[in-house]
Order: C-alpha cells, then structure tokens, then sequence
C-alpha cells in the first residue's frame, strides 16, 4: 500500500506521512537483515526511533530525497542476495513501493518562518505545546570558567529540588569502564571539585586538561583493549553520552558542561540549554578572589588556558562552536545578574512557561 | 593493427562506469548480456580481419592462459576467507583503522594482495559499522591492501611473480621496502586526517559505537582455514617455479600441457596451482559451518559479478595489450621516470602483469651492460625498481587496475557501503595517489 500519493504539493505533505515513509524503509532495513542472519553493513545501526528521526529530518531538511534514496540503494542491494526467492520478491516489491514514494517527494519544503522546529521541538520552554507529561526536566548549562556558572547550576538544581551533576558523571563513566586506577583526566569539566561540607562551594583540586602522565608500552596495549581501540578521552565521551542519555529518561537534573546539551539534541531529548558566562577581566577578578594565592598572571593564563581547551574540546565532540549564542536557548551575561539575579532570571523563565 | 579494434574495450569500461549510475537495476541483471556484447563486438571484426582461427586462438589464448587462474585464484580466496569470520566490541576509529591499514597491506606481500584484501574487508567493514561515512576507509584500503602493500615479494602481485619466473631473484622486491614505507606513510597520514575529520563529524551527528561493556573482546572463527589460505599462497608460488623445472619441459623447451588450439595450450603447472587452489576452497567449504558464512554475509554476487567484467575486460583488453606488445620496444623508453609512468598508467587500466612483462621484456632487449641478470637480458636496477613500483602501485588508479579492486568494491557495496563510483573513484586517485606518484618519482626515479 502506498502511503504517499504521488505528484502532491509539498504543502500537503505532513511531517506524519513522512514519518510512517521513514518507518516504513526503516522497517524494510530490519526485515532484509533478519532474513540475511548477518548484521554486517547494515543500513540504520541505531535504535528506531532516532533512526525514523533522522530520516524524517533528511526529507525534510535537504529538500531533496537523494540521501534517503541512497540509503534505499544500500538496503535494496542487501536485499538482492536473500536466497528464499518469495522472501526477496516481497522485500523488492515493498523497496520499489519505498523509492516510488521517495522519488515522488517534493523537492522543498521550505517555508518562511525562521523557526527550526527540529530544535524548537527540543526546548523545554515550548514544553506546553510540545512535550508529554513523561519528559523530564533536563537543563544544560555550559559556562565559563570564573563566570559563577557552576553555582548557578548548582542553586537552580536546589531551588528546582532536582538533582546536579558535574564531577559525579565522570566518576560513573570511569566505574563503567573499570578504569578508575587509570591517569584519567576529567577533560569535561573544570578543575574543581565539589566541597563536601559547603555543597554550594567547589575548591580547587581537580587537574582538568593537565598534560596526561607518561604511560609505558605494556600500559598502553591495556589501555587500547580496555577501551574498545578508541582514544581514552573518546571511549569517556561515548560512555558519558550513554551515561548522560540513561539518565535523562529516569530523571531531572542540571548537568554542567560535557557537551550534554548537543548529546540530548543529537539524541531527541528535550531540554534546555543554557550558557553563562562573563567579560574576562570579571572572571579573573572571581577566580583570584576564589583563589587568593593565584597570582594575576597564572589567574589570567589559567582562564586563556581553559578556554581554548574547551572551545577544541567541544568543537571535537560537537562540530559546533562553544560559546556561540545560536548553539543555545539562552545565554546568560553573569556579571549583568550576578549569581542569585543569573538563577532568578532563569528561574522566572521556566516557571513562567509553567504558568 | 587498427587502434580501433581498442573500442570495444573502451566501450566495456564505459559501461562500468556510467551504467550503475543511469540504469542501475538493469544494469546489475544484465551484465553477463553486455560483456558478452562488448567481447563479441571485438571477435567478429578481429575474426573478419585476421581470420576465424587467429581470433579463436586469441581468444582461447586469454581466457585458458590469463582468465582460468585469475578467476580461480580469485575464487579460492573469495571462498576461504569468507569463511573467517571475527567478531567483537572494537570500535572503528582513526587509529583502530590505522593499524588494520598497516596489518593489511603488510600482509599483501606475504599472501598477496587479494588474499589479504579477502581476508581484511569484512573485518574492517565489521569494525566501522557504527559509521555511516565509510567510503573513504574503503577506498584507502584499495589503495594500500590491495595494491601498493603487494611490492615486496612475487607472492605479493602477479606481475612480480612473472618477474620471478623471468630470473628476478625471489627476495629482491625486498630493495622496494623503502619505497613501501615512503607511501605507506604519506597516504596513512593522509588518511589519518580524512578519517578523523569523518569521524569527528560522526560523533558531532550522535553517533557511537556500543562500547558499554569494559574491555574489548574479539574472537576469529574459522581460523584453520588460514591453512587453506596457506595452500593457496603455496599454489601461486608453485604456479611461478614449477614451469622451470626440466619434468615439466618440452624437448622444444616449452611448458608442457594439454594442447587446445593452435598454439593455445593449458599448461601443466597451471592445471596444478588452479587444482589445489580449488581443493582449498572445497575443504574450507566442507570443514566450516555455515553460520559462519552467515554471519559474514556470504554471497556469491560480488565474485559473480567481477567473473563476468573481467571476463568481458580480458578479452577485449587484447588489441590494446597486441598494440602495447607491437609498440611498447619502440617507445624509446630509457629512464626509470618514464618506465614508472607509462608502466604505470598502463597497468592503471590493463591487466598489469602483460604490461609488466612487456616493459620488462623492452628493458632486458636494451643490452645494458650492468643491472640484475634475467632470463631477459641485463636490467638495471633502477629499470626494474620503476617497473616494479608502476606496475604494482598503479593498479590503485582504477577499480580495474587490479582484481581485488573490484571485489573490495562490490563486498563494500554489498554490506552497506556508498562506494564512489568508476569516476569518483578515479577522482579519489586522481588526487591522492597521483601527488603521492609524483613525489616517488622526485625521490626515487629522478
């Protein structure tokens, strides 16, 4: 049955009719390698949803089938090699059913409104038309060091009673990977960590970007087997984004920093994502008030120092630009607001989409 | 003879290369059709011009004396290693790539570059699954594996083995390890940057490999039939030292055999390698279970599918190698540079092995006084060095520049894999293997 009539106005297409087209190739994918028994090459090797997501998304943002249409190529070529000759016949019929209604896609579906709804879609604030009952509250915060973004998060997680993780993600991803006695760097982060006494405070401890020990051969060959053959900063990142998505569906909390925001973004999650930071001669002014012995030229060269670390850090992970006010929902000058002001703002934002 | 009995050659590889991209489908049901339309379009005129005989003699002369073993070979290997398979959690990345890149193109000198190509492909298709943006892991595999890395041994390509049975001492390909490491490490830093910039773009897309478990853990099934890889690579070897033995001589010092017509004639040693080439895809059938064919996705398209264009491809492929043969003494080739190139550039679209011998036969006929002693005449060694490295390296250039080639193409395409297409591809070596020729010739062929 073809679900998308052919030579329609792309006015009348709904994104619904593109989502039952991309279940359905989605679909055909999975029957194909059943019938094969091999997982070797498969087209869509994630879960369905956020492969049916990707498709729709491709339909709809390249204005051009081209890419599903080679994707249909791939899984028509698996196909072909199925030896039950009924089984190949109605696969073949349902990818030539497939392509027609691909081909017959219009070639653009733009229209004026500047609003991406791919991403509006993940925005916690447009909750009340958008979202179910189900969705969590998840804020992402990327900030500065010396902008107070830490306590920020940390009071909004407070006063929203929802939990906060910066440092304690990290420390669950190296649980995972079993590499807790490893010289394993929180690359993330910043370098503090939570005081135990004062909860709101953090002191000065954790060696973030520090140039990673010297390890020997032998370490090394463990090293690679311990984490699948990837770089140790990449296998972390990968476990913190499984880790960070776990968590995201049990739960609500504010999470601080490692890239979190794009990994719930990439994988449709809502949230909202928010930047905070402030000029660098208010930032130094804080870091060396935090840290009195710090002197203004180590203060100075430690900020230059963490912020080209965190702009190639998230640039890696991310392909985006860190700081960049249209990677994020919002952006927060702490210096116009101060702390309490920086978490009242928020505060008011999000209640007041509540109301 | 007329340049344009060249067309049907021309022709086929047009086909190659266009059809896929207007008339895929029919394409891919009609090849056998078009081959033989190609192959007959070459007889016919060949057989109204030089008679019937000379061009069924011709003709038997490719498919029994070049066609037979390369299918076979090509068949044996196909089949074993289809019959490995490994499994496990490591993830595809620019290392983890690097390193089979390097594994891959070492183990081409030791069993040859399709063996090594067979046996490589699936696992390193495997390994990058969770990528969507893989084509150029491929392509660089074409590069390395089943090309350059083949330099070191006459086991590694077929054009060195021919150098072997022509007096070219057996470790003497050795003197090409600098040359090897030269490129090896140009194109695996060029394509340590491609593939981090697609792997970076993966990641930035959400992607990630399913690396929950600590520790990797990777198991090969299959693993005896590494000893039929071994018969293999022992029949290819046999194939260049059995017709130098006296028993397998003619009182007229020909290779003996049965005769089929005219001069056309199956030799002995041929029928031997073919015999235990196909032994050892019959015992490595029947001593491994099927599942781990299924599990590797083993079907015979991809070797069906390079049977039937190559078999169009050899046969019209003989006016241009009859021209090369007639011509190639008359080029006034003298320097290692132009022996390189034109041996290359040749070996870039005919079977590289004739080309080779033809540039070689060319060298050892200049009488040169100094070089390496063959069956030929003198060589000297920069001569052969330049053949060698064209003939072997620039089978890279085209997907039929060398058998593995295709069959990397066709598996890749079968498991998932946008491979370029004929032109795309020839645009990828237009602009990575050519810069990288380029400095070869600077440094070792000035």
């Amino acid at each position: 049955m073809n679900y998308i009539p052919e030579k329609r106005h792309s006015s009348e297409y709904k994104e619904e009719d593109l989502r039952v087209l991309a279940e359905r190739i989605y679909e055909l994918d999975t029957k194909v390698y059943e019938h094969l028994g091999s997982s070797l090459g498969r087209v869509f090797t994630k879960d369905r949803e956020r492969c049916v997501e990707e498709l729709v998304w491709e339909m709809l943002a390249r204005n051009q089938g081209h890419i599903v249409r080679s994707d249909l190529a791939l899984i028509s070529n698996m196909a072909r090699t199925i030896q039950e000759r009924q089984v190949k016949k109605e696969l073949m019929i349902e990818y030539d059913k497939i392509l027609s209604d691909v081909t017959s896609l219009p070639t653009s579906f733009a229209e004026g409104d500047v609003l991406n709804e791919q991403r509006s879609r993940l925005n916690k604030t447009s909750l009340h038309t958008r979202f179910s009952e189900k969705d969590h509250t998840i804020i992402c915060i990327g900030r500065t060091f010396g902008s107070g973004g830490s306590e920020i998060g940390f009071t909004l997680a407070d006063k929203l009673k929802i939990n906060y993780y910066d440092a304690e993600i990290f420390s669950e991803v190296l649980r995972r990977l079993e590499a807790e006695k490893d010289h394993v760097y929180d690359k993330g982060g910043f370098p503090y960590i939570l005081d135990q006494e004062n909860k709101d405070r953090y002191v000065d401890t954790r060696p973030a970007f520090a140039t990673e020990q010297k390890v020997t051969l032998r370490q090394k060959l463990k090293e690679f087997s311990r984490y699948h053959g990837l770089p140790k900063k990449d296998a972390i990142f990968f476990n913190q984004s499984q880790l960070i998505c776990d968590m995201a569906k049990k739960e609500d909390f504010v999470v601080m920093g490692r890239c979190a925001d794009v990994i719930l973004a990439n994988n449709k999650i809502p949230h909202i994502s928010i930047y905070i930071t402030a000029p660098f001669e208010q930032r130094l002014r804080r870091v060396m008030s935090v840290n009195p012995r710090l002197s203004e030229k180590k203060a100075r060269e430690m900020l230059n120092r963490l912020d080209k670390k965190h702009v190639r850090y998230f640039k890696f992970y991310t392909g985006l630009e860190w700081g960049k006010a249209m990677n994020y929902d919002l952006c927060v000058n702490s210096a116009s607001y101060g702390i309490q002001g920086s978490v009242d703002m928020i505060l008011r934002m999000f209640k007041g989409e509540e109301e | 003879m007329s340049i344009a009995f060249c067309i049907p050659f021309i022709g086929i590889l047009l086909c190659i290369a266009v059809m896929p991209l207007v008339k895929g489908e029919w394409w891919e049901s009609h090849q056998p059709i078009v081959a033989a339309f190609w192959s007959l379009l070459f007889i016919i005129p060949f057989g109204v011009t030089f008679g019937v005989g000379k061009a069924a003699e011709t003709v038997l002369e490719c498919i029994i004396g070049d066609y037979l073993s390369f299918i076979v070979l090509l068949f044996g290997l196909f089949c074993v290693s289809g019959n490995i398979t490994m499994e496990g959690d490591l993830a595809g990345s620019p290392r983890v790539n690097i390193i089979l890149l390097t594994i891959g193109t070492l183990l081409s000198s030791l069993i040859g570059t399709t063996g090594s190509s067979m046996l490589m492909v699936r696992p390193i298709i495997k390994m990058n699954s969770w990528r969507r943006h893989r084509k150029h892991i491929m392509v660089f595999f074409i590069f390395l594996v089943s090309n350059i890395g083949g330099c070191l041994t006459p086991i590694g390509d077929p054009p060195l083995l021919m150098g072997f049975s022509r007096g070219v001492p057996f470790a003497w390909s050795l003197h090409l390890f600098p040359i090897l490491v030269f490129n090896m490490v140009i194109l695996l830093f060029v394509f340590y940057w491609i593939d981090r910039k697609n792997y970076c773009r993966e990641i930035a897309r959400g992607r990630v490999p399913d690396i929950s478990k600590p520790g990797t853990r990777i198991s090969i099934k299959g693993l005896h039939n590494l000893i039929f890889i071994g018969m293999i690579v022992a029949a290819v070897i046999l194939s260049g030292m059995l017709p130098d033995l006296p028993a397998f001589k003619t009182a007229e010092g020909t290779v003996k055999g049965i005769h089929i017509f005219g001069e056309v004639t199956l030799t002995y040693p041929a029928m031997i390698e073919m015999g235990i080439i196909l032994l050892a895809a019959l015992l490595s059938f029947k001593t491994t279970s099927g599942k781990i064919r299924k599990k590797n996705h083993f079907t015979w398209g991809a070797i069906k599918e390079v049977a039937v264009l190559f078999a169009g491809i050899f046969i019209t492929m003989q006016p241009a190698l009859m021209l090369l043969k007639s011509v190639g003494g008359s080029l006034g080739l003298t320097k290692p540079m132009e022996m390189f190139w034109v041996t290359g550039a040749l070996s870039s679209f005919l079977d590289n092995t004739p080309t080779y011998l033809v540039f070689l036969t060319t060298s050892g006929a200049m009488e040169f006084t100094n070089g390496l002693a063959t069956t030929l005449g003198r060589i000297p060694v920069g001569m052969l060095t330049a053949i060698s490295c064209g003939a072997v390296f620039m089978g890279a250039n085209t997907y039929i520049g060398n058998a593995p080639n295709f069959m990397v193409k066709s598996i890749s395409d079968e498991n998932g894999i946008h491979m370029p297409s004929f032109f795309g591809y020839i645009v990828w070596s237009f602009c990575i293997l050519v810069p990288v020729f380029l400095l070869d010739t600077l440094v070792f062929f000035r």
